[in-house]
């Protein structure tokens, strides 16, 4: 009897830990630092909501890594003219819901997008704020006119803000906030504030290869707790940080895939100031940076040396490290001050806030450039405070990291474009704004990279901005994983992954 | 009593409307606003006035404030600007985690703080009582976020353990949720047991000196009554008052420890809400803590009567 008792007990003992291990293999956990906001693609922009969305939905073109258009829920299109665009969609594609995806959805999602009481993020000329009307030909064939030549067009179409959402789904729920309209691979499952958020295999899905049933989406905002839980198992992907590097690299069972971003650090200058409105100012503010050594003690090495049109931005980048005013020479940037008239330098105050490259970046800069006279005092704002600074150019000098996006009329138009809206620095040349125009208005690309480049140029040799770095991002993953090798543009797919 | 308890009930309106009048001022004054965070950078003057006028930001703050403040006396907190989902509902179920939690913080603290506490004040200035002192000392005067940080980073490298990642609630699995809510309830009773030790020793060192203790002894009762009957029961009274206070500082304390644990209670909500700018939630949040807080101390007063007879409110 006594041996029969021992029996059964480590018997459904191995059970348990059998199905737990089997359990695990199906499940994908990843540890985030932030809690998502809801999930609507047309309203939602946080990030936190943005990488579980990637998961449940899909546009009708993407990006790959060297940043040409390819196919997703539309197989081809063609551009009769500049004007008109004709999407071929993807036969047998289902909503979640089960619907097939028709040429009807497509036209809803954009009149929802561009609906002004939704005030939805795409609708502005940035994504899909140029269409002037969307037509459906037959079943799966769209056509999309704009009213202005938009040349950023077919790449804005990737945008998580450009959706293709299922109509049924928004007329039952009111909106997409804690419901699914989607196509994509994984469904929304269970959402548990400030715990989890699972998604779930959608069965119907037309690609195959998603091996895991659900993925589960921690919040562990506390940055060492994260480190802890994938170091223990407890999570088997982390969004990281550059300041988790020499833990992530010391650990037996964690990997680390570091990750070049279009995002970059930047000085932004009040231009309406009398000391930033010489263009000589800049320069020698420009000059004066060692760029490297601001990597090295800001940023833990994690970054490389880039002006704002960086290197991940494919043949749109524009290369910094032979351009004269990004290598530091002191004596040069205190003859420009001289010559301005600043030859005993100025005070000046400069805001940091929102991550700590931003914030320790102040202060390695405030050092540089004490060298040419100039006195900073860093000033470290609460994050709504900086973003309100931002929004009101409420600043001497700040330390900002901009998204260069995915085409060279965002880097450049909304950042540098007269009246854009994120040129904080108030900055404006009509050569600039001309080109930006000129850019925009053709489709040619060799032509809008010549525009472009050219426009850039300026800006680097202007210095309303000086930039110096754009930061690698960091995901740490468990060695279990086989075939996850993440990407800027899906640094979280997981198809082709499996676990041990 | 029953007449007593009514006149602090009714006293509780005012403050409870003043509480509410400051938050809604403070919120509506702090820098950044809800629609900067939705929009960010795409912001653009159209967008912001659709969205103002979708979350009722466009109208005056008066009638702001009185459709809130109506909604709420109607046990309606208003919905989330961020998610729409109601506030109250979710208040109410993170309350029932961050309270549990807070319970066994306070459990943790006993354990360690009453009999230790009780050790120092009878050998006083041995060695045990010297050590208990530097103990109670840490326990005040580390901070909790920095002991919960060491604490996770210690199992994970020492022992490979990291509690389970996964919130259950204690009627769905009261094991799993213990595990989940051991390391944070020890990291926050350990904290308060610090001063609760310190208030238990000096309270019964008082009381120990007293003439009616001498009496007690003289009698010839047995030390254990002498202690535990007597002297003991005579001291908890400040012991109670700062238990009831520890515990409305632990509703707060709660914040910093939920977020480091990642325990999906009260704290988290509002410091979510804050950080978001969701007014409606942290306006709720805050409002509900208050009420919280002053009813413990309601409570801490009506348990005085029972420690010590003497006392009466009618």
């Amino acid at each position: 009897m006594k041996r029969f008792l021992t029996l059964l007990i480590a018997v459904v003992i191995a059970l348990s830990a059998m199905s737990t291990f089997a359990e695990n293999a199906k499940t994908l956990k990843i540890g985030t630092d932030a809690e998502p906001i809801g999930f609507d693609p047309h309203t939602t922009p946080a990030h936190a909501s943005i990488r579980i969305m990637h998961q449940m939905y899909e546009t009708l073109v993407e990006l790959d890594d060297d940043l040409n258009v390819i196919p997703e829920l539309a197989v081809s299109w063609e551009q009769p003219d500049d004007l008109t665009y004709i999407f071929k969609l993807r036969e047998g594609v289902k909503f979640h819901s089960g619907r097939e995806l028709k040429a009807a959805d497509v036209k809803y999602s954009f009149e929802r997008i561009l609906n002004p009481d939704l005030g939805a993020l795409g609708s502005t000329p940035s994504y899909a704020g140029n269409i002037d009307k969307v037509e459906v030909i037959d079943d799966y064939t769209v056509k999309i006119t704009l009213s202005k030549i938009t040349a950023p067009f077919l790449a804005s179409m990737s945008s998580i803000y450009c959706s293709i959402v299922d109509s049924e789904a928004v007329e039952a729920n009111g909106d997409l906030l804690r419901a699914d309209g989607g196509t994509g691979p994984y469904t929304l499952g269970e959402w548990v504030p400030d715990n989890r958020v699972t998604v779930n295999r959608f069965e119907d899905y037309w690609l195959d290869g998603y091996n895991f049933e659900n993925i589960e989406f921690y919040v562990i905002s506390d940055s060492s707790a994260r480190m802890s839980a994938l170091r223990t198992g407890e999570v088997d992907i982390i969004i990281g940080d550059s300041a988790m590097l020499s833990i992530a690299e010391a650990a037996p069972n964690v990997d680390v895939h570091k990750i070049r971003t279009r995002d970059y650090i930047t000085i932004c200058l009040n231009l309406n100031m009398p000391e930033f409105s010489d263009v000589r100012v800049r320069q020698a503010i420009s000059l004066a940076l060692d760029r490297q050594e601001i990597i090295d003690l800001a940023c833990d090495g994690q970054a490389e040396v880039s002006g704002f049109a960086p290197a991940s931005m494919g043949h749109w980048a524009v290369d910094v490290n032979e351009h004269p005013l990004y290598k530091q020479d002191i004596e040069k940037a205190k003859e420009l001050m001289k010559e301005a008239g600043f030859e005993n330098g100025f005070s000046v105050t400069c805001t940091v806030g929102l991550n700590d490259h931003i914030r320790n970046s102040g202060t390695v800069i405030q050092q540089q450039l004490a060298q040419i006279g100039i006195d900073v005092t860093v000033q470290n704002k609460e994050n709504a405070q900086y973003v309100d600074d931002w929004k009101n150019h409420d600043f001497e000098m700040m330390i900002c990291q901009n998204g260069a996006g995915s085409d060279p009329n965002r880097a450049v138009a909304f950042f540098f474009g007269t009246g854009a809206n994120a040129n904080i620095a108030e900055y404006s040349n009509a050569r600039v704004d001309e080109l930006c125009e000129l850019g925009a208005g053709t489709t040619d690309v060799d032509k809008r990279r010549e525009y472009y480049t050219e426009a850039i140029n300026i800006i680097l040799d202007e210095c309303p901005n000086v930039t110096f770095a754009s930061p690698y991002n960091y995901y740490y993953a468990s060695s279990s994983l086989e075939g996850y090798s993440p990407t800027l543009n899906r640094p979280l797919d997981v198809r082709n992954v499996t676990k041990e | 009593m029953k007449n007593y308890i009514i006149r602090r009930l009714l006293t509780l309106i005012p403050v409870l409307f003043g509480i509410s009048v400051a938050i809604f001022l403070i919120m509506q004054l702090i820098p950044g606003d809800v629609v900067t965070g939705i929009l960010g950078i795409e912001e653009t003057p159209e967008l912001r006035a659709m969205w103002e006028k979708r979350l009722g930001l466009d109208k005056p703050l008066v009638v702001q404030y009185i459709n809130w403040i109506s909604g709420v006396v109607r046990g309606d907190f208003g919905e989330s600007f961020r998610t729409g989902a109601k506030v109250f509902p979710e208040i109410l179920a993170r309350f029932s985690i961050s309270a549990e939690l807070a319970l066994l913080a306070c459990i943790v603290a006993w354990i360690i703080a009453l009999p230790l506490g009780v050790l120092s004040a009878l050998k006083r200035n041995s060695i045990s009582d010297r050590i208990v002192r530097i103990i109670a000392l840490l326990g005040v005067s580390v901070p909790n976020f920095a002991t919960a940080t060491l604490l996770i980073l210690f199992l994970a490298l020492a022992f490979g353990y990291y509690s389970p990642i996964r919130y259950v609630s204690f009627l769905e699995n009261p094991l799993v949720n213990l595990e989940i809510m051991l390391f944070p309830a020890i990291v926050m009773g350990g904290s308060m047991a610090g001063s609760v030790m310190r208030m238990t020793r000096s309270s019964l060192l008082e009381v120990l000196r007293q003439d009616f203790i001498k009496a007690v002894r003289a009698k010839g009762a047995p030390e254990s009554v002498t202690i535990m009957r007597h002297a003991f029961k005579n001291a908890s009274i400040p012991i109670v008052t700062l238990v009831g206070m520890q515990m409305g500082i632990l509703m707060g304390g709660t914040v910093v420890i939920e977020q480091i644990f990642s325990i999906p209670g009260l704290g988290q909500y509002l410091l979510t809400g804050i950080f978001q700018r969701d007014y409606p939630i942290v306006q709720g949040t805050v409002l509900f803590m208050a009420f919280i807080y002053v009813f413990i101390n309601l409570l801490v007063d009506i348990i005085y009567t029972y420690i010590d007879p003497r006392i009466s409110y009618s």
